[in-house]
């Protein structure tokens, strides 16, 4: 009886778990937007100095709750030897954010390049891809207008897609807000194709 | 009111952090460790049992337990895991023929409940070595890609050149203190 309340009440709070991969060249922010969406989604959260936060060589990892779903992210480095690793989370992702440095106009075709590459694998068919134009804060950094005709060549790649671009500061936590929201909308709508993690393990 | 509370918590010292050294004999933990603790390069013999000391790094204080890791005796790291804060995971990046077997010890080790909260650093040693591993193959060849639940951080090291360890101890007192 006690298994069967417990089940039960475990099955009305549970919620929803889906992964979110956070990609992109080095040093275009991705530890540091992490960051800036844990301080706006999780009360109380003491984030982390971005001054202290250094090139990731691993995963962090990240979870938030927003409108009734759980959110799991999972933030790579972007260095160049590090981007073979990134397919070995694609198949369990739900979601992908990729991030541009705005204001390095030297390094925009190479973040093209390493985004198309990303897209053409088959493990990322039908996810919702969320690209973030970073550091709008610096001044003279390219706008959305700028960025967005550069990503949106290819699209036989994206092909149906959900696809958005936003201009964001994860360093003044600008925008952050509207894109977690757009993306939970898109994950819900495709669950049906990739159903949540977890989703009756714990029953 | 939080904040003066924290902030004369502060002044009196927060708690220890506790942190283990962990990896294949011959990795350089124990090297690592007086490195750490007192900025030099000691002469070292394989450690039976442990060494445990106290490290100050930029105001915080660890307990840094740095365990033998002979085949005989890695079965014993599991009784040092209560109330772990980190995990220090050294690679011989040189020893490319038993960089399988450090990918065991360490997937049994984090499967262990008490370390589900730790923080694991990953100190690819011996980067001084001609034809070592780099990192990403270090990442590949300890499997890390399957932790999915655990934030880590893979650095690379040379012990004996005090390579790399500001930066990892850096990023561990940080990852610390966020956590908390």
């Amino acid at each position: 009886m006690y298994t069967l309340l417990h089940g039960f009440y475990k099955y009305m709070v549970q919620k929803d778990e889906y992964c979110v991969l956070i990609l992109g060249l080095d040093n275009a922010g991705k530890t540091t937007y992490l960051e800036a969406t844990k301080t706006k989604f999780t009360k109380k959260y003491k984030a982390m100095n971005p001054n202290r936060i250094t090139t990731t060589v691993g995963l962090n990892i990240g979870k938030i709750d927003v409108d009734g779903v759980r959110l799991n992210f999972w933030d790579l480095g972007g260095q160049q030897e590090l981007q073979s690793l990134w397919d070995k989370y694609y198949a369990e992702c739900h979601a992908v954010i990729y991030i541009v440095d705005s204001s390095d106009r030297e390094r925009i075709s190479e973040s093209k390049e390493t985004f198309d590459r990303m897209i053409a694998s088959e493990h990322l068919s039908g996810v919702p891809l969320l690209v973030l134009a970073n550091k709008q804060d610096i001044p003279d950094c390219m706008g959305v207008h700028t960025v967005k005709p550069i990503f949106n060549q290819n699209a036989h790649l994206i092909g149906a897609r959900d696809i958005m671009l936003m201009a964001i500061s994860a360093l003044t936590g600008d925008g952050v807000d509207e894109g977690i929201r757009w993306l939970v909308d898109c994950i819900k709508r495709n669950s049906i194709d990739r159903p949540a993690r977890n989703h009756d393990d714990n029953l | 009111m939080g904040g003066l509370f924290s902030y004369f918590r502060g002044l009196l010292g927060a708690r220890e952090m506790r942190i283990l050294i962990l990896g294949l004999d011959g990795a350089g933990k124990t090297t690592i460790l007086y490195k750490l603790q007192v900025g030099e390069v000691v002469t070292t013999i394989p450690t039976i049992g442990f060494n445990v000391e106290q490290v100050t790094y930029k105001n915080l204080k660890f307990q840094v337990w740095d365990l033998g890791g002979q085949t005989s005796i890695r079965p014993y790291w599991r009784c040092y895991y209560g109330n772990t804060d980190a995990i220090i995971y050294v690679v011989d990046s040189a020893d490319r023929d038993r960089i399988g077997i450090s990918k065991d010890e360490l997937v049994h080790m984090l499967r262990e409940e008490e370390l589900a909260n730790a923080i694991l650093v990953v100190l690819a040693n011996k980067q001084d070595m001609a034809g070592c591993l780099t990192v990403a193959e270090v990442h590949q060849a300890l499997g890390l890609d399957a932790l999915r639940d655990r934030t880590f951080q893979i650095f690379k090291t040379s012990a004996v050149r005090g390579e790399g360890l500001d930066q990892a101890m850096d990023w561990l007192s940080n990852a610390l203190q966020a956590r908390k």
